[in-house]
C-alpha cells in the first residue's frame, strides 16, 4: 500500500470530502477570478446591454425555487389541519411540530425507485409529470406578490395565466391516456372534462373586472382596488367572485370537485401507474396549483397587496441607524440587558412572592414582545413592499385555509353534478354578471 | 470437431412458411364464460376490474364492471376471495368450538355471530338460559349494533369523498370496543356467549365505561350525524340513488335495515321475539323511499333506538346468575334448531343438526351481507361508477361474512 493510500485510509468521511472538494474548488475559484479578470468588462457590458433578459432569467430561477418550499409548506398544512379536524394528532416527529415532515416526503420520493411500467408509451409517459409542473410553474410569473414585486408584470397577465394553466390538463391527459390503465384514462379525461367545462366561466367572471379596470395586467388590477375596502372587487364583483371560488375549486381539482383523482372510484385516476418523483411531480403541481389560484383570488378579488383599512398617516421614520457608528453595536449588545432588567424591576416589585428569575424571565419575555413590534413597525414604515407582501400571503393562504377545510368537510360531488352545475348554472350566472356589469359602465358613464 | 451450429433462417428449406390464409389468427373461441363477455363487448363499452384490491371495496370483493364511458352497464360481484369454509370446521369441532369460528364471519358486529348458533345449540339442548344472562345479552348486542352502525355513518361518508366522519365515527366505536374488552378480554372477536348463559358477569370497568360513554352518546351521535345528514353534496349523491322497491327486496330475501327503508316493518327482535325483547319498549324505523339515502337514515334511526333499548336494560336488568348449569361436554338429543337474531346487517341465521355426538352433524350459516350483495348489480345498472360505490356502501356488506 502506497503513502498516499495509507493518508487516505486514515481520513474521516469529513476529510475525504474536504481532500476532493478543496482542490476542485480552489482550481475553480482561480479560474473564475481569472476569467473575471479577463473578461469583466465584456460580462459586465453584456449584462447591461440585455439587462431584461437577465432580469427574466434571474426572476424565473427565483420563482422556480419558490415553488417548491410553498409546495412543501402547503402539504404541511393540509397534512396538520385536516389531522387536527379528524381529531388526530398528525405529523409531530420531525421538525417543530412536524414542520419538516413534507421535505422528508420529498426526499422519500426522490429516493424512490424510478419505475415504468411495461406496455406504457413512454416517451409520453416520461413527460406528462414534467407538462404539468411546467404549467403550474409557469403561472406563478405573473403573480402581483407587490408592487414592482412580480416575476414578469406582463400586459396581459391575465390572459397568460389562463393560457398556460389550461396547460397543465394536457398533462394530466398525456398521463392518463399513456398510462396504459383503465382508471388512468378515466382519470384523465375526466380532467379534460372538467378543466373544459370550468375554464368557461372562470374566464368570463372574471371580465366583469377587465371592463371596470380596463386592463388585463395584474398589477393595475390590484392597484385598482387601493383605494378602500369597498373598492375591492369581491364587494363590487360579489357575484363573480363567488363563481370564480367555485371555478378555482374545479381548476386546482380540490374536494368537492377531485373527481379526477377520486380514490374510491378511480384508485388515483391519471397518477395510478406513477411512482416516486415521477408521481411527486404530480403531487407537487397539485399544491402549487393550490396556491397559485388562491393568489389570483386575492390579487383579483381581495385587493391583493393592499392593507385592509388605509391608516389615515403613515409613519415617517428617519432613523439613520449608520450615523451612531461605533455605538451601534455596542447597544444592540447592551439594549436586551437593560430592557430585560427595566421590564424586570416592576414586576420584581409588585410583590414579594414572585422569586429573582421569574421576574428575570417576564422581563425577558415583555421585553422580547415589544421589542418584535418594534422592529415589525420599522419595517413595516420603512419598507412598504414587506408589508404589501406580508398582507397578499396573509390574503393568499387565509384562501389555502379555506381549501384545506373544504376537503376536511365535505364529500365529493358527482361527475354528472360537477358538469350540470357549471353548464347549468355557473355559465348563466356568469353571463349574467358580465351583462350587469356592462350595462352599468354604459348607465354610468 | 462436432457439427456446427446455425442459427435458424427462412432460408432454410426445412422451415415450412404458412400460407396467406393461415397468416390471420382464427377468431377466438370464448373458453369460459367471463371470456364470451369480453368478445361481445359492444363499441365503446369496457370491463373495469374492481378488486380484490380497490380503496373502497369493503374487504376483498372483486367486481367485474362493464362501463360505457361513465355508465355502468353490467356490474357482476365475485366472491370467494376470503372463503375459509367456516361451515365444514363447524362441522368437524365440538359445540363449545363452533361458536369460536363463527366469530370472525361478520368481523365488524361479531357478538351477532356467536348469538345465533349459541341460540341454535341452547334450543336443541333445551336449556333456559338465566334471565341476567339474557339482559347482558341485550345489552352487549345492542352496544355492538351501535359500534357498526356508527362505522358503517362513517365508511358511507368516506366511500362518497369524505375523510372527516370515518374518523370522528372511530370514537364512538374505539369507547364500544374498549368497553367490550373491558369486559371480554377481547377487541374485535369476543367470543362471550356460551350455551346456557355468557362468560362472567358485567365487571367494574365496564359499568363505569358504559355510565361515562351513556352520559354524552346522544350528543355525540347527533354531533356526527349533523356532518353528514345536513351536507348537500350528500343528500343530492344519495337520494333517489339505487331505490329498492318492496316486492324485490321480499323476493330477493332481504332483511334488516336495506328492508325497513323500503318500507317493510320487519324486525327478528319484534316479529319472532327472543331473549327479554319482547319485554322492552322500542320502534322499528323505517322509510318509505328504498333509496340509499333511506338506507343510511333508518341505520341512524336505529342507534338512538339501540340506545333507549340499553337505557331499558339497564334499568330492569335483575341480579342472578349468568350461567345455566349444563354438562361439560354438550351431546344434544338428535334433532336440528334454527337460531336467528336481528343482526345490523339483517337477519343473521343459523340451522344446525345435531346426531347425537358432541358435534354438529351439519352446521349452516345465513349471511344477510351474502344476500345483500345480489342486489348491487341491478340497484347500480345505468348509474355511474361513483354511484356503485355509494350504493355498496348504503347496502353494508361485510365480507367475511359473504365469504364464510
Amino acid at each position: 500500500m502506497s503513502s498516499a493510500q495509507m493518508a487516505w485510509s486514515r481520513l474521516t468521511p469529513g476529510g475525504r470530502a474536504l481532500a476532493v472538494l478543496l482542490p476542485i474548488l480552489s482550481i475553480g475559484g482561480a479560474a473564475l477570478t481569472a476569467l473575471l479578470i479577463v473578461a469583466g468588462p465584456f460580462i459586465g457590458a453584456t449584462i447591461g446591454a440585455n439587462l431584461p433578459i437577465v432580469r427574466f432569467l434571474a426572476a424565473s430561477v427565483i420563482t422556480f425555487l419558490v415553488t417548491v418550499p410553498v409546495a412543501f409548506l402547503l402539504i404541511y398544512m393540509e397534512m396538520k389541519i385536516i389531522a387536527l379536524m379528524n381529531l388526530r394528532i398528525g405529523p409531530d416527529r420531525i421538525g417543530p411540530a412536524g414542520a419538516v415532515m413534507s421535505v422528508v416526503h420529498g426526499l422519500k420520493v426522490l429516493m424512490k425507485e424510478d419505475f415504468t411500467p411495461p406496455s406504457v408509451d413512454v416517451p409520453v409517459f416520461t413527460l406528462a409529470p414534467v407538462v404539468v409542473y411546467l404549467a403550474s410553474f409557469m403561472t406563478v410569473m405573473v403573480i402581483p406578490f407587490a408592487p414592482d414585486l412580480t416575476s414578469a408584470g406582463l400586459e396581459f397577465g391575465l390572459l397568460y395565466f389562463f393560457a398556460i394553466g389550461g396547460l397543465g390538463v394536457v398533462g394530466l391527459m398525456m398521463a392518463g391516456w399513456s398510462s396504459f390503465n383503465k382508471y388512468s384514462l378515466l382519470g384523465g379525461i375526466r380532467a379534460a372534462a372538467q378543466a373544459i367545462s370550468y375554464e368557461i366561466p372562470l374566464t368570463l367572471s372574471v371580465v366583469g373586472i377587465i371592463i371596470l379596470t380596463g386592463t388585463l395586467s395584474l398589477p393595475k388590477i390590484v392597484e385598482a382596488q387601493s383605494g378602500s375596502l369597498l373598492d375591492w372587487f369581491i364587494f363590487r364583483q360579489p357575484l363573480a367572485a363567488i363563481i370564480f371560488f367555485i371555478a378555482i375549486t374545479a381548476e386546482a381539482n380540490r374536494t368537492p370537485f377531485d373527481n379526477t383523482e377520486a380514490d374510491q372510484e378511480i384508485v388515483a385516476g391519471f397518477a395510478t401507474e406513477y411512482s416516486g418523483m415521477r408521481f411527486g411531480f404530480f403531487f407537487f403541481a397539485e399544491y402549487v396549483n393550490v396556491f397559485i389560484v388562491s393568489a389570483l383570488f386575492s390579487a383579483l378579488f381581495l385587493g391583493g397587496s393592499n392593507a385592509p383599512i388605509n391608516l389615515p398617516f403613515h409613519p415617517e421614520i428617519n432613523v439613520n441607524l449608520g450615523s451612531l457608528g461605533v455605538m451601534l453595536p455596542i447597544l444592540a449588545g447592551l439594549a436586551p440587558v437593560a430592557g430585560t432588567l427595566l421590564f424586570a424591576a416592576p414586576i420584581f416589585m409588585a410583590s414579594s412572592k414572585i422569586k429573582g428569575w421569574q421576574a428575570l424571565l417576564g422581563g425577558f419575555l415583555i421585553f422580547g414582545a415589544v421589542s418584535t413590534a418594534a422592529i415589525g413597525f420599522w419595517a413595516w414604515a420603512m419598507l412598504p413592499p414587506i408589508a404589501d407582501l406580508l398582507f397578499f400571503l396573509l390574503k393568499t393562504f387565509a384562501l389555502i385555509f379555506t381549501f384545506v377545510w373544504m376537503r376536511g368537510t365535505l364529500p365529493r360531488a358527482r361527475i354528472d353534478q360537477l358538469m350540470g352545475f357549471a353548464w347549468k348554472w355557473l355559465l348563466p350566472a356568469s353571463l349574467l354578471n358580465l351583462f350587469a356589469t356592462a350595462a352599468a359602465v354604459l348607465l354610468t358613464s | 470437431m462436432t457439427t456446427q451450429q446455425t442459427r435458424p433462417s427462412l432460408d432454410d428449406p426445412r422451415i415450412a412458411i404458412p400460407s396467406t390464409s393461415e397468416w390471420y389468427e382464427p377468431a377466438p373461441t370464448a373458453q369460459t364464460e367471463r371470456q364470451a363477455e369480453f368478445l361481445n363487448l359492444r363499441d365503446g363499452e369496457m370491463f373495469i376490474n374492481m378488486g380484490p384490491q380497490h380503496p373502497s371495496t369493503h374487504g376483498v370483493l372483486r367486481i367485474v364492471v362493464k362501463v360505457n364511458g361513465e355508465q355502468v352497464v353490467d356490474l357482476d360481484p365475485v366472491l370467494g376471495y376470503l372463503h375459509r369454509g367456516v361451515e365444514k370446521l363447524c362441522e368437524n369441532a365440538d359445540y363449545h368450538q363452533a361458536i369460536c369460528y363463527t366469530d370472525p364471519l361478520e368481523y365488524v358486529a361479531s357478538l351477532f355471530c356467536e348469538a345465533a348458533p349459541v341460540a341454535a345449540f341452547e334450543k336443541l339442548m333445551d336449556v333456559e338460559v338465566p334471565r341476567r344472562a339474557q339482559y347482558i345479552r341485550v345489552l352487549t348486542m345492542e352496544l355492538n349494533r351501535i359500534a357498526s352502525h356508527t362505522l358503517f355513518q362513517g365508511w358511507m361518508a368516506l366511500d362518497l369523498g369524505g375523510i372527516t366522519p370515518i374518523l370522528w365515527s372511530f370514537i364512538e366505536r374505539d369507547e364500544i370496543v374498549d368497553m367490550l374488552a373491558a369486559l371480554t378480554g377481547q377487541k374485535l372477536l369476543y367470543n362471550y356467549y356460551r350455551i346456557g348463559g355468557v362468560n362472567g358477569d358485567l365487571n367494574h370497568e365496564f359499568m363505569s365505561r358504559l355510565g361515562n360513554w351513556m352520559s354524552r352518546a346522544a350528543a355525540q351521535i347527533d354531533s356526527n350525524t349533523g356532518l353528514i345528514n345536513e351536507n348537500e353534496l350528500f343528500v343530492r349523491r344519495t337520494r333517489g340513488l339505487g331505490t329498492l322497491d318492496q316486492a324485490t327486496a321480499l323476493r330477493m330475501g332481504v332483511t334488516g335495515p336495506n328492508l325497513r327503508a323500503t318500507g317493510v316493518p320487519f324486525d327478528l327482535r319484534r316479529d319472532h321475539p327472543y331473549l327479554v325483547y319482547p319485554e322492552l319498549e322500542f320502534n322499528v324505523p323505517t322509510r318509505d323511499e328504498g333509496d340509499s339515502l333511506a338506507r343510511y337514515m333508518v341505520r341512524i334511526d336505529e342507534i338512538r333506538e339501540s340506545i333507549r333499548i340499553i337505557d331499558q336494560v339497564l334499568h330492569e336488568m335483575p341480579d342472578g346468575p349468568v350461567m345455566a348449569k349444563l354438562p361439560r361436554l354438550i351431546r344434544p338429543r338428535p334433532g336440528r334448531a334454527f337460531g336467528a337474531v336481528e343482526g345490523p346487517r339483517g337477519a343473521y341465521g343459523v340451522y344446525a343438526i345435531s346426531d347425537g355426538t358432541d358435534q354438529p352433524f351439519r352446521m349452516r350459516i345465513h349471511d344477510p351481507s351474502f344476500v345483500h350483495l345480489q342486489l348491487v348489480g341491478p340497484l347500480t345498472r345505468g348509474n355511474l361508477i361513483a354511484d356503485t360505490m355509494a350504493v355498496m356502501a348504503s347496502l353494508d356488506p361485510v365480507m367475511g361474512g359473504v365469504d364464510k
